[in-house]
């Protein structure tokens, strides 16, 4: 662990510009099964950032999955989103050569505070503090989706086809339920629902698409960081505040829509305040629905990653068996869409 | 063969010394490593029970009653497939209430193993 430490301390010192470094704190940080995150706090001599600095180095982990975005590409995702003023860890150095550590990492900022959603949602904020988190999620989507393409420094992310992220995401799962092999009558049932209830799509953005509770840092009730972007794709703003709403994401807090922490309309009133653009809830309750096949999909693959032996894990065997969960959901759900229109 | 203690007594007795023994003089990673080995074996418990009380074969056969309504071969193991098969085929109506009844059948028989914590 030590050498690593060295090894990520003597080049934050060549990019920094720095003359010397003491490494004060350096541990591996919890989460993240496709990367290895590790937190470095340095006491810098001179250079762009003197003095105590914490820093977050990500690299991929030994088990990388083909779907999510490499390094390389998540340090790219990143630079843009922060450079919209979303409130992400300030993305400094990429490391492209694996002769470095071993492999491909990069060096952002630390943010304070905790991810943890059943802190946050079982924890004692107020009504109003949870209402001024929900709109500070509200404004960082916002923000967020202001990166539209063409981005040259983004050109290796695929545009939706048909310019309809919605019917995309349909054909997406069912190519997956049929590697999957597995049969599954609801989701079946639910994807054609999707496909025959899609609304007009919206502009295409920048989205985050794992935008959740979990995968934001909070301070007391602020908002420190949005973490987590592998995930980042093209697609319609619908995408990210349906994932951030979707019922799976509550935590417990089931009554609070927006990921057991508030009310949709803070989110949806202070989205609007930001970007000027009106969003029709019931498009975001449609990808809600999405978002339920999308987590099924996720928790299946999961599930076969255990049981074909590729990573055994009872974790990942666990979760398999919450797909019922998604589908449960999905047959309340949908009756309760067609009811209210 | 009679072998008795059956395999639910076991598992069952086995979850409740985890759970009251070991469980509270564990924190963190452990902790939590051992609360998904008790939801393990409370699956496999529930598992047994629901075996014993006619499941899985109650929803197979409602499914199946479903399929041969609708003109649907209704081999008994191959009955999911076969459903699932159709709707992808578009060969069945969504909004049709039985349809959606069987759907919801075969869910909350999982659930009731799964997480019965989660019906509604």
């Amino acid at each position: 662990m030590s050498a690593l430490a060295d090894t990520f301390s003597n080049f934050i010192v060549r990019q920094s510009g720095a003359e010397s470094a003491r490494v004060i704190e350096f541990s591996k940080l919890s989460g993240g099964a496709i990367q290895d995150n590790f937190g470095l706090t340095l006491e810098l001599e001179g250079g762009d950032r003197p003095g105590r600095q914490e820093f977050v180095v990500r690299q991929d982990a030994p088990s990388g999955v083909a779907e999510s975005l490499s390094r390389p590409e998540e340090f790219r995702v990143l630079q843009a989103a922060f450079g919209a003023g979303v409130t992400a860890p300030e993305p400094l150095w990429l490391c492209e050569d694996a002769e470095v550590s071993g492999r491909i990492f990069y060096v952002m900022s630390r943010a304070s505070g905790s991810a943890s959603p059943r802190k946050l949602v079982k924890g004692d904020l107020t009504d109003d503090q949870r209402r001024h988190l929900v709109r500070r999620l509200g404004a960082e989507l916002a923000r967020l989706h202001t990166v539209r393409p063409p981005m040259a420094s983004l050109a290796f992310l695929d545009m939706p086809a048909g310019n309809n992220p919605a019917l995309s995401r349909v054909a997406l799962y069912r190519r997956y339920l049929e590697e999957i092999g597995e049969p599954h009558p609801v989701l079946e049932w639910a994807l054609n629902w999707l496909e025959d209830h899609a609304p007009e799509p919206g502009p295409t953005v920048l989205c985050h698409c794992d935008f959740r509770t979990g995968n934001y840092m909070v301070d007391g009730d602020e908002l420190t960081a949005v973490l987590d972007w592998e995930f980042a794709a093209w697609s319609d703003p619908c995408e990210d505040l349906g994932w951030l709403c979707c019922r799976s994401w509550r935590f417990g807090g089931d009554d609070r829509e927006v990921g057991g922490v508030g009310d949709k309309d803070d989110l949806l009133a202070s989205y609007r305040e930001v970007s000027g653009a009106d969003i029709d809830p019931a498009a975001v309750s449609y990808w809600e629905v999405v978002a339920l096949v999308r987590w099924a999909m996720i928790a299946l693959q999961q599930a076969r990653r255990h049981m074909s032996g590729e990573q055994r894990s009872l974790e990942l065997a666990l979760t398999g068996r919450m797909v019922a969960q998604m589908e449960y959901d999905l047959l309340n759900q949908i009756p309760e869409l067609e009811e209210g229109q | 063969m009679i072998n008795e203690p059956d395999s639910r007594d076991l598992l069952t007795e086995a979850r409740q010394v985890l759970l009251d023994s070991l469980v509270p003089d564990l924190a963190g990673e452990q902790k939590y490593q051992a609360l998904m080995i008790a939801n393990a074996m409370g699956m496999a418990i529930r598992e047994i029970e629901q075996r014993a009380q006619g499941e899985p074969d109650a929803t197979d056969r409602s499914l199946s009653q479903f399929l041969a309504g609708h003109q649907l071969p209704d081999d008994p193991s191959q009955g999911e497939q076969t459903l699932a098969r159709a709707l992808r085929d578009r060969r069945l109506d969504g909004d049709d209430p039985e349809l959606r009844s069987v759907l919801k059948g075969m869910t909350e028989a999982r659930l009731r193993i799964n997480n019965p914590g989660f019906l509604k």
